[in-house]
């Protein structure tokens, strides 16, 4: 029954990882680029949330709203003003832009220590937890985990049924293409890059309630949700979900099993693994055609 | 600096350069800024102690940490974030050996870096098999794994670190830590004037084509992996011994790394004097800052990247270029093109059988066949023209020939040898040469260097040299012999395409739509050196969509594609003037 709980457990962590790691894959796919920035924007989202709910009291969830537009325009931001003028392209760009996000990341964290300290702390919020049988159901961790599920899944419905989230789509897919569309490109950019960090900023909202997040946790953050979507096929929304199903089982398993070390360490062995050895992922949507 | 230091420094001129040329000399401010870093390292090892010291061995250990990226990062693209990884290592190394080995601190470094430099032989052969973003994400990923490592390895300390006997000899160390630092210089110096840097910057413009220009592309990254892990292993091992204490956070700090990444960015990524610059000018300006603000030194370095990425990309030295100091040099450009001489006939004389034998070949991808059980037969000496619409299959058929696409059934016969399996270096150097189609001549380096770098395969530098000058006067490519491609017209960079390929000296060479977007100037120089072609036995083979009348009159033979299947082979006139043919190229049906 302890192997089913795990299971349970990792399942849930999927959940979030998956909105960590799709919201990476957006900007992904759109602009080619890793937003090396990606952790520690989730990690000071949810210091922001842990220091909204003990200084002012607001409940987590009525957080998320002021995290996600706050995050939004950063992140627009950042590209309209940084990334947009990185003029190199091919393989330089990309590494040109990968420095500048590795950059800001730098910024934040120093943000962050300066105004909450380098201590990892987490939001006792929801602590009980539901029992099925012999299962039990920790209610942070499923609301986390839903949470991040139902957004995942508006995100995916977003870009493939309405009309502005298949313009987004399209211009990761060609950008020629979708500039002979007269979708504008560089517009798309922004909002792959605004919407993108704000998806994760609402996932380090919730994933605060269910583990301690410090202003250093950013890297480790940034390489799980690399690690998510390269499994699955970089830029491949649905192949995230295999990976984040991957990622969120196998560290609930082997943490418990082989100890925190092995939980930290894991997504960076992975990422060495997969990039060696299935470097287009395990490409679910392949498959499935 | 003594008057016999420069005199070797002269000597090293000689044997970097041609034959005594002078066509890469010495600019003077390029030695005088040597002999200022020489003269202000002297003067604070004499004059200095305490704070000032330590200061200045600090910039020392950043500026050999910032030339130790240079060489990975700058001149062959690799952009890493785990530098600090061999940083690590050497300090671990280095306490170890003190410790358990009761070596001298002095002896422990270097020997720490060498182990360093083994250990970066092994790890490079995984982790240059990644590429971009991959080796980047990859090398953070490493040191992440390093650190968690040593964090439980008791034996080195664990998470509590390790405590060496104290340093009671700053002197010495900060003098150590010069000569690393010079050690670092040097082997960029190396990089900026050798046939091996050349070699590392073709890789970094574009690897592919660097393959097909015979560069082992593996060795030439491994060993500059190799290279660029020393000096921050030894470094390491200085600081190691001269704080007397190590733990895993600051031995393996990735913000530590990100500082000599700064210091090589401001300077000039890539370029020699860059990471010197760099680090100089940031470790002075920002010793004012960071007591200003000591609390976001951090963040203040994140940002400073960030500014100058997107507004400074060339770094301090591009500055100074618009003035014309500390100019790129020239990789073994003569002061003068010489003569050059022309190559003896191309390879043996291997009888009167094909050069060239592609025998039932076919290349599917996924559910798109490309190519369907093609034969082709070439003799050496013979021009053949393969014609065809878009989409016919020539460049496919290319790929395959020079090892970029495996067939999916079928196989290649170079020189009667089946060369299934051989790697696009391999076949280039056994000589077979290609133009791309669209083409791909090194950006940042000149016309000289893009042809030298073929010319190297398998040549010592003076004949080389010789072939490349011969290859660019045979195709009249005098006037723009030294201008960086970047500046180039597209007709100029099929020329430079064309050059290259020749100066591998092929034995048979494949020119994908080597005329398109070309004036009928240009078109006749290329037309001259087909003719040349066969007159040094080198088989050409040329695909051709458009100016198929540019063609005709120069090839011995015509062999038609259409949809992946060859419908035609033969003289030209009678090819051409068969209907299946006409059909099939004019898209006349029926």
């Amino acid at each position: 029954m302890l192997i089913l709980q795990l299971l349970v457990n990792g399942v849930l962590l999927a959940g979030m990882y998956l909105l960590m790691a799709q919201s990476l894959n957006l900007i992904f796919g759109v602009m080619r680029i890793v937003n090396f920035a990606q952790g520690t924007m989730i990690a000071v989202a949810g210091l922001f949330t842990v220091w909204l709910a003990t200084r002012i009291g607001l409940n987590p969830f009525l957080a998320i709203p002021i995290v996600f537009v706050a995050m939004f325009w950063i992140g627009a931001i950042v590209e309209r003003l940084l990334l947009r003028r990185i003029t190199l392209r091919g393989t330089q760009g990309e590494l040109m832009t990968l420095m500048v996000t590795f950059g800001i990341s730098f910024v934040l964290i120093n943000v962050a220590l300066k105004a909450w300290g380098s201590e990892y702390v987490s939001l006792p919020y929801l602590q009980s937890s539901w029992r099925l049988g012999p299962i039990e159901f920790a209610k942070s961790l499923v609301i986390a985990g839903a949470f991040g599920t139902v957004l995942s899944a508006a995100l995916f419905s977003w870009l493939n049924f309405t009309g502005s989230g298949k313009a987004l789509l399209a211009t990761s897919q060609s950008r020629i293409g979708a500039g002979t569309c007269g979708i504008d490109a560089g517009r798309m950019s922004t909002l792959a890059f605004a919407l993108g960090s704000a998806l994760a900023a609402a996932a380090g909202t919730v994933l605060v309630l269910v583990t301690p997040l410090g202003p250093q946790s950013g890297n480790d953050l940034t390489i799980l949700c690399f690690v998510v979507i390269a499994l699955g096929g970089l830029g491949d929304y649905l192949g995230a979900i295999l990976g984040a199903l991957v990622v969120g089982v196998a560290q609930s398993v082997l943490g418990f099993y082989l100890g925190g070390n092995v939980q930290v360490l894991l997504p960076y062995i992975l990422l060495i693994l997969i990039m060696l050895f299935i470097p287009r992922g395990l490409s679910l949507s392949r498959l499935a055609r | 600096m003594p008057p016999s230091a420069l005199g070797s420094l002269r000597s090293l001129t000689r044997r970097l350069t041609v034959g005594g040329a002078t066509g890469v000399g010495w600019p003077r401010h390029e030695i005088a800024l040597g002999v200022a870093f020489l003269v202000a390292a002297a003067l604070i090892g004499l004059l200095t102690s305490g704070y000032l010291l330590q200061f200045a061995t600090d910039i020392f250990t950043f500026m050999a940490m910032a030339y130790g990226w240079n060489l990975i990062s700058g001149m062959t693209g690799y952009v890493s974030f785990g530098q600090i990884a061999f940083y690590g290592l050497g300090a671990y190394g280095t306490a170890l050996l003190i410790l358990h080995g009761h070596v001298p601190w002095y002896v422990a470094a270097p020997v720490a870096g060498a182990v360093a430099a083994l250990l970066a032989l092994v790890l490079g052969g995984v982790m240059l098999r990644l590429r971009g973003i991959f080796f980047a994400l990859g090398m953070f990923g490493l040191v992440q794994i390093l650190s968690i490592l040593f964090s439980q390895w008791q034996f080195a300390g664990g998470g509590q670190g390790l405590i060496l006997p104290g340093a009671l000899t700053a002197h010495a160390v900060y003098a150590e830590t010069v000569l690393v630092a010079i050690f670092a210089f040097a082997l960029n110096l190396y990089y900026s004037r050798s046939a091996l840097g050349l070699k590392a910057m073709a890789i970094r413009d574009d690897e592919e084509a660097a393959a097909a220009m015979g560069v082992h592309t593996t060795r030439v990254k491994i060993v500059t992996f190799v290279l660029s892990a020393i000096p921050p292993a030894i470094v390491a091992g200085l600081v190691a011994w001269n704080r007397s204490y190590i733990d895993p956070p600051s031995m393996f700090d990735p913000s530590v790394d990100f500082q000599a990444i700064l210091f090589s960015l401001l300077g000039g990524m890539g370029t020699l004097w860059g990471p010197a610059l760099g680090t100089v000018i940031l470790e002075l300006v920002g010793e004012q800052i960071w007591a200003q603000f000591p609390e976001f030194q951090l963040g203040l370095f994140g940002l400073l990247v960030v500014l100058i990425v997107v507004f400074f990309p060339g770094g301090v030295v591009s500055v100074l270029r618009r003035f014309g100091w500390l100019p790129r040099p020239v990789i073994m450009a003569p002061s003068e093109l010489p003569r050059g001489s022309p190559p003896a006939l191309a390879g043996e004389a291997g009888g009167d059988g094909p050069v060239l034998e592609v025998r039932g070949l076919s290349v599917r991808f996924g559910g798109v066949t490309a190519l369907r059980d093609v034969d082709l037969e070439v003799r050496r000496g013979e021009t053949v023209s393969i014609i065809g619409a878009n989409g016919a299959g020539k460049t496919t058929l290319f790929n395959v020939i020079t090892g970029f696409v495996r067939p999916t059934r079928g196989e290649v016969l170079f020189k009667g040898r089946p060369i299934k399996g051989w790697s696009v270096t391999q076949l280039a150097e056994a000589g077979i040469g290609r133009t791309f189609q669209i083409p791909r001549p090194m950006e940042s380096l000149t016309v000289w260097e893009n042809v030298l770098l073929a010319a190297l395969n398998g040549r010592r530098k003076h004949a080389a040299v010789d072939q490349a000058a011969w290859v660019i006067r045979a195709l009249g490519m005098e006037a723009i012999w030294l201008e960086p491609v970047v500046n180039l017209p597209p007709g100029h960079r099929r020329q430079v395409e064309l050059a290259r390929a020749l100066a591998l000296q092929p034995d048979v060479i494949l020119l994908d739509e080597v005329m398109a977007g070309m004036n009928r100037e240009e078109q006749e120089k290329i037309r001259d050196a087909i003719r040349t072609l066969h007159e040094y036995g080198v088989s050409a083979v040329a695909g051709v969509e458009h100016v198929v009348a540019a063609i005709v009159d120069l090839c011995d033979r015509i062999v038609v594609l259409d949809f992946g299947q060859k419908i035609a082979d033969g003289e030209p006139q009678q090819v051409l003037r068969d209907p299946a043919v006409i059909g099939a190229y004019l898209g006349e049906a029926g």
